[in-house]
């Protein structure tokens, strides 16, 4: 029974790491590079929750309480959160991506926007640290510990919602992109930027869009996270993040779908391998894997979208 | 000891179902200056491309100086004596002028003593000398340690066909060397050929400009549509009527009035 | 020299060993982020063949072997690295370093998640002199033929290997030499500070010399020097500035000011600090020799 205790809790906990991991494959799949922006958006959302939670952001707090109320105050940490993430992803994507282009073209073009990225997240992670501290950060949580059990399984409630949450959005997230306008020229885009453009698809008015779109997929990520596991800190989205990369690769890079199921599966493989051959080793099942995979089987488990055409 | 430098036959490359090229046979004799030409998209920069292996032929076979290459891998292809220029210019924009020249030579370096050398630290090594006179024959003297991405595209073209040359080829293949160069360019880069040629180098070269043809090549070999529709002399290419109908038959006006 | 300084020199040395083993597959296009777990392995190998638990051989030659150890693995792992490109292969360097902190994390006898005391003790009056060997060796490995064979395949692969260049090749000697460079630096580090623990060598430090190298630029051996050195003298000078001034915003907001650096340089200097034409421009009177008779179509065009 206990191993089905922590399928479970794997199963919650790659909840956590399906939107980052979704964030992760569509920055990839539509412009081609590794977005370190995503980690720092995802901490910053959740230590933003942690404080309009505790009243310790550094202005109006009080403003907060008298409209909100203690009781209350989770809800306006979700409006903080997302509202502050989308602004910040409209600022980015305006230094990573859309002056990124070299002179000449060469190999090391793409990864340009890659380090703007990193330089972003040295920023946040600075910049909480400035604020509140580099000590981990602990929040009250607004539901308690709801849990129910079905047998010996025991079930947390917040953990639940979050799960399904996450689950809903990203499906809605990428049945949209199959369906809408929007999703069409996203996919134009991925395809070929310069056909795209000629098509009339105007990619300097989508890629924002997509910005905004994998901001508010991390912000929500965050502040699910601070609501079921309560501590955070600056480096929060660091961790969590190489787990979510691990599941896109796993998925195949592109793939939302792919990035779905990888991230459920890599969240229960890592408590698994926790359970079974201890914290220590499970690095080396899980990265080893993903390196013999990214060489032989770039396209991931159930991957078709190879990306990276071209000069790549 | 063979009189062709080059010899195709019976060459065959489909991408996708497409057929490409379908049976191109022809010779290249050593010393002459063949010019292969046809209208646009009738496979001359492809041949080029199955010459220097960017691609494998599906079928045929590709022989120089005697030697069947079918199956040698692109970057042993060149030391065979075979080597090439762009149709856009491919220089390596972060490399100076003489880098890019002493990378043609790369062929008659590939020895581990040579490869480990120190081009860059002993100023007056055999290497770049040896890349500066080239340039400097080819009349192109610039700041040895120009990058290339800043000179003008008439420079750049012939340092391709520099480039090209030190590789020691016996066979030159040249795509399009005169596309985009003005009336003096074109007349420099013709000296240059001749001067080439009359060192004993076989050049085929792919060219609009049927001016330049005429002028340079004393051989024709005429694609169409992946297939050969002639070869023969200047003077017979323009009354072959396969050839006429070819330009004619197609939209392009400026060719068609080149031709005839 | 005091302490802080030479301390503070440490720091750069070590910083710009790394640097330079991750230049050398960078000048080529090939991005590397698995530092950390060639350092890793370098910092490891040495300590265990100097260790008296280990192999007791002399410092010196632990140095050597744990080089030669990881240079071979690099050689191994390289072959299937250099199929993957672009984000994949920043990927998999990425996985390989989880993977040697995950394995070392687990060996007993390197003494696991406690971390492992190094015995033989080397101070600044090696390290200094060993990273000055391994930048001149960087740039006599730039100035060769195989160097401008890198060059060339950065600007483009294709044009490269029609002029012979064998790109495999090429790539594998880089990936291996940086590799044991790297190899190198984690053994000097091992060996001053005579601890090592695995979870020194994180990711953080893998994207750090990756920035460093980036910043520094990749076209010219100087690129990973001045990544390096800037960018552990500028945060430390910043420091001290703030301290001596009092200015606490500046103490706790020279990261941020780092951090907007980057993104600024990635705006206005995409190639990196140094370029190819801006070391002709400083080399100017010195390396450039007598300006040759420009030819009519260059002065008239």
């Amino acid at each position: 029974m206990l191993v089905i205790q922590q399928l479970v809790n794997g199963l919650m906990l790659g909840g956590v790491y399906v939107m980052v991991a979704v964030a992760f494959t569509l920055i990839i799949g539509m412009l081609n590079f590794l977005n370190f922006t995503i980690p720092a958006l995802f901490m910053f959302a959740a230590v933003l929750m942690y404080a309009t939670m505790s009243g310790t952001l550094p202005f109006g707090n009080d403003l907060i309480l008298t409209i909100f109320g203690t009781e209350y105050r989770w809800i306006a940490g979700i409006i903080v959160a997302l509202i502050v993430i989308a602004l910040v992803s409209l600022v980015i994507e305006r230094f990573t991506y859309r002056y990124m282009k070299a002179k000449y073209g060469d190999a090391t073009e793409h990864a340009l926007p890659l380090v703007s990225s990193l330089g972003f997240l040295i920023i946040f992670e600075h910049l909480v640290v400035s604020t509140w501290g580099s000590d981990p950060l602990t929040a009250v949580s607004p539901f308690g510990q709801g849990t129910f059990s079905i047998g010996t399984i025991i079930f947390s409630v917040p953990q639940i919602v979050s799960l399904v949450l996450s689950l809903v959005v990203v499906v809605m997230l990428s049945v949209m992109l199959k369906a809408s306008k929007l999703g069409r020229a996203l996919r134009a885009i991925a395809e070929r930027p310069d056909a795209a453009t000629l098509m009339g698809v105007e990619v300097g008015r989508i890629v924002p869009v997509v910005y905004v779109i994998t901001g508010l997929l991390c912000a929500i990520s965050g502040v699910l996270f601070t609501i079921n596991y309560t501590t955070v800190d600056a480096y929060v989205g660091d961790t969590v993040a190489t787990v979510a990369i691990a599941g896109m690769v796993l998925g195949g890079l592109g793939n939302v779908w792919g990035a779905i199921v990888g991230g459920l599966f890599i969240g229960m493989l890592e408590v698994m391998s926790i359970y079974i051959v201890g914290a220590d080793f499970a690095k080396v099942p899980i990265w080893g894997m993903l390196l013999l995979l990214l060489v032989f089987k770039p396209t991931g488990l159930f991957g078709h979208t190879l990306i990276g055409k071209g000069k790549f | 000891m063979t009189v062709n430098v080059l010899e195709i036959a019976g060459m065959h490359k489909s991408f996708g179902g497409l057929k490409v090229i379908d049976d191109v046979s022809f010779d290249v004799r050593k010393g002459s200056r063949t010019a292969l030409i046809g209208p646009n998209g009738a496979g001359k920069t492809t041949v080029f491309n199955l010459l220097t292996g960017v691609y494998d032929i599906d079928a045929g076979s590709i022989t120089v100086e005697g030697e069947n290459i079918t199956n040698v891998p692109a970057q042993d292809r060149v030391t065979v004596g075979m080597s090439r220029s762009f149709q856009n210019i491919r220089l390596m924009p972060h490399l100076s002028t003489v880098e890019n020249v002493m990378l043609g030579q790369h062929a008659r370096a590939r020895k581990l003593g040579s490869l480990l050398y120190p081009l860059g630290m002993l100023p007056r090594n055999n290497w770049r000398i040896a890349a500066e006179e080239a340039l400097e024959n080819a009349g192109i003297g610039t700041y040895p340690g120009e990058v290339v991405a800043n000179l003008p595209y008439g420079v750049q073209k012939r340092i391709e066909v520099v480039r090209a040359m030190v590789s020691d080829p016996k066979l030159l293949l040249l795509d399009e060397p005169a596309a985009g160069l003005n009336q003096v360019e074109t007349g420099q880069l013709q000296e240059l050929l001749e001067r080439v040629s009359d060192q004993g180098v076989t050049i085929l070269v792919v060219e609009h400009d049927m001016q330049f043809v005429r002028d340079l090549c004393d051989y024709i070999v005429v694609l169409n549509f992946g297939r050969k529709i002639f070869e023969g002399t200047p003077e017979e290419v323009h009354r072959d009527p396969a050839v006429l109908e070819a330009y004619l038959g197609t939209d392009d006006d400026t060719e068609a009035a080149n031709a005839s | 020299m005091s302490g802080y300084l030479e301390s503070q020199l440490i720091i750069l040395c070590l910083a710009t060993i790394y640097a330079y083993g991750i230049f050398l597959p960078a000048a080529s296009g090939q991005l590397n982020l698995g530092a950390a777990g060639f350092i890793t392995l370098g910092a490891y190998a040495s300590a265990w063949f100097n260790a008296s638990t280990g192999a007791e051989l002399p410092v010196w030659l632990s140095v050597i072997l744990a080089m030669m150890f990881t240079g071979t693995i690099a050689f191994v792992i390289s072959f299937p690295i250099l199929r993957t490109r672009g984000v994949y292969m920043v990927l998999a360097t990425f996985a390989f370093a989880e993977v040697v902190a995950g394995i070392v994390i687990n060996v007993e006898e390197l003494g696991a998640a406690a971390g492992m005391p190094v015995d033989a003790h080397l101070d600044v009056t090696v390290i200094v002199p060993m990273t000055i060997l391994v930048i001149l060796f960087s740039f006599y490995f730039m100035s060769t033929r195989l160097g401008l064979a890198l060059r060339s395949i950065h600007d483009d692969e294709n044009v490269a290997t029609l002029f012979g260049v064998n790109v495999r090749t090429a790539k594998v000697v880089a990936f291996t030499v940086g590799a044991m460079l790297m190899s190198l630096g984690g053994s000097l580090y091992g060996h001053h500070y005579n601890y090592i623990e695995a979870q020194t060598f994180n990711v953080l430090l893998s994207i750090y010399i990756l920035l460093y190298v980036l910043m520094g630029g990749t076209q010219t051996a100087w690129g990973p020097l001045i990544g390096a050195a800037f960018f552990t003298i500028v945060p430390e000078a910043l420091r001290e500035i703030a301290e001596s001034a009092g200015l606490t915003w500046l103490a706790e907001g020279r990261f941020m000011m780092f951090g907007a650096f980057i993104v600024l340089l990635m705006v206005f200097r995409p190639e990196g600090v140094m370029t190819r034409t801006l070391q002709d421009r400083l080399g100017g009177g010195l390396f450039r020799r007598k300006k040759q008779v420009l030819d009519e179509t260059a002065a008239n065009s």
